[in-house]
C-alpha cells in the first residue's frame, strides 16, 4: 500500500514535468469554450456565406447546441487525446528500463499497475470536468433555456465509461513495448464496441451507450435506469482488465 | 455584419481561447529552445510548426517530439 502510494506521488510528478498536465488542460479549456463558441457562431458563418439570392434559414441556437458539440468533440477527439498521452506509460518505462531498479529494491509489480491506473484515471476525470464546468458556464451565460435539464448525468457517464478505457489503454500498454500500443488497443476495442452496437440484442449491456446516448439523457428523453446494465459491464470489466494487465506485467521480464 | 464584429462581439470567448494558445505555444518554445536533441525532427522543424499550426504544433512537440531520457 506504502509502495503504491509513493508510486502514485511519482507518477503525478511525472505527469507534470512531463507536460502532460499542462496538454490536456489546455486542450480541453479549448474544448470547453469551442462547444458554446460554435453554437453561437454557426448562424453567423451561415449568415456570412448565403449571398443575397438565397438566405439560410436558422434557429436561434439553443442549450442543445452547445452540449452537442461538447460531447461530439469529447467522444470523437477528446477521449482520443487522453489515450495518446497514456499510451506509452508501462511500455515506455519497460523499453527504457527505469522499473529495473525499483522492482529489485522491492516493488511489487502490481502496485505499478494500479498506480499508473489511478493517476491515469485522476487525469481522465480532471480532462472531462475541467470541459464540463467551463462549457457549463458559458451555456449558463448564453443560452439561459430550460431544454437541457440533465446536464449532470450526461457527464458522469463520461466519468464512468473512463474507467474501462483507461483500462484498456493500460492494458495495451503492458502487451509490448511499443509506445503506440496502448493507443493501438483501445481504438481497437473502441471499434469493436462499435460494431457490436449494431446488434439490438448487445445495445442494453454495451458500454459504448456511455458515450453515445449522452445527448438523449441530458435532454430527458431517456432516462439513465435503461442503460444501468451497460454501466454495471463497464465496471466489472474494467476490474477484470486490470487485473489481466497485472498478470501480464508478473510474467513480463522487465 | 463582418469579421470584426462577430470577434467584437465573442470576446468573452475569443480572449481565453488567444490565451491559452499563447501560453501552450510560450512553454513549446521555451522547451525547443532549451533543448539540444530532439526524439524527432529538428529545431527549425518544431519551431515552425509550433508558430504555424496552433495549438496541434506545440501538442505534437511535447508528445512526439520532446526529448525524454
Amino acid at each position: 500500500m506504502r509502495n503504491t502510494w509513493f508510486f502514485i506521488r511519482k507518477e503525478s510528478l511525472e505527469s507534470l514535468r512531463s507536460y502532460h498536465l499542462l496538454i490536456i488542460a489546455i486542450v480541453f479549456i479549448i474544448f470547453g469554450i469551442e462547444g458554446p463558441l460554435m453554437a453561437k457562431l454557426t448562424p453567423d458563418i451561415l449568415k456570412m456565406a448565403s449571398s443575397s439570392s438565397f438566405t439560410i434559414k436558422m434557429p436561434d441556437p439553443t442549450s442543445i447546441d452547445a452540449w452537442q458539440q461538447y460531447y461530439k468533440n469529447m467522444t470523437q477527439i477528446g477521449i482520443f487525446v487522453l489515450v495518446v498521452i497514456f499510451s506509452g506509460t508501462v511500455s515506455g518505462e519497460v523499453s527504457r528500463g527505469t522499473l529495473v531498479n525499483l522492482v529489485t529494491k522491492g516493488l511489487s509489480r502490481y502496485s505499478i499497475i494500479i498506480a499508473k491506473y489511478f493517476v491515469a484515471y485522476m487525469q481522465w476525470c480532471f480532462a472531462i470536468l475541467i470541459t464540463f464546468l467551463i462549457n457549463w458556464a458559458y451555456t449558463a451565460y448564453y443560452f439561459p433555456d430550460n431544454k437541457t435539464p440533465n446536464v449532470w448525468s450526461g457527464m458522469s457517464l463520461l466519468i464512468i465509461f473512463g474507467l474501462m478505457f483507461v483500462a484498456v489503454t493500460i492494458f495495451g500498454s503492458t502487451l509490448s513495448n511499443s509506445n503506440y500500443m496502448g493507443f493501438l488497443t483501445a481504438v481497437v476495442v473502441f471499434i469493436i464496441l462499435t460494431l457490436l452496437n449494431l446488434f439490438k440484442e448487445f445495445k442494453h449491456y454495451n458500454p459504448i451507450a456511455l458515450v453515445t446516448d449522452n445527448m438523449s439523457l441530458i435532454k430527458g428523453t431517456k432516462q439513465i435506469d435503461t442503460i444501468m446494465p451497460a454501466i454495471w459491464i463497464t465496471i466489472v470489466s474494467s476490474i477484470v482488465i486490470i487485473y489481466l494487465a497485472i498478470l501480464i506485467l508478473n510474467k513480463k521480464r522487465l | 455584419m463582418n469579421n470584426t464584429d462577430i470577434f467584437m462581439n465573442n470576446l468573452p470567448l475569443f480572449i481565453p481561447l488567444i490565451l491559452l494558445e499563447v501560453i501552450l505555444d510560450v512553454a513549446a518554445l521555451v522547451h525547443i529552445f532549451r533543448h539540444k536533441n530532439y526524439r524527432v525532427g529538428n529545431r527549425l522543424l518544431w519551431v515552425l510548426l509550433t508558430l504555424l499550426f496552433n495549438p496541434i504544433g506545440a501538442i505534437l512537440y511535447f508528445i512526439i517530439g520532446r526529448e525524454t531520457y
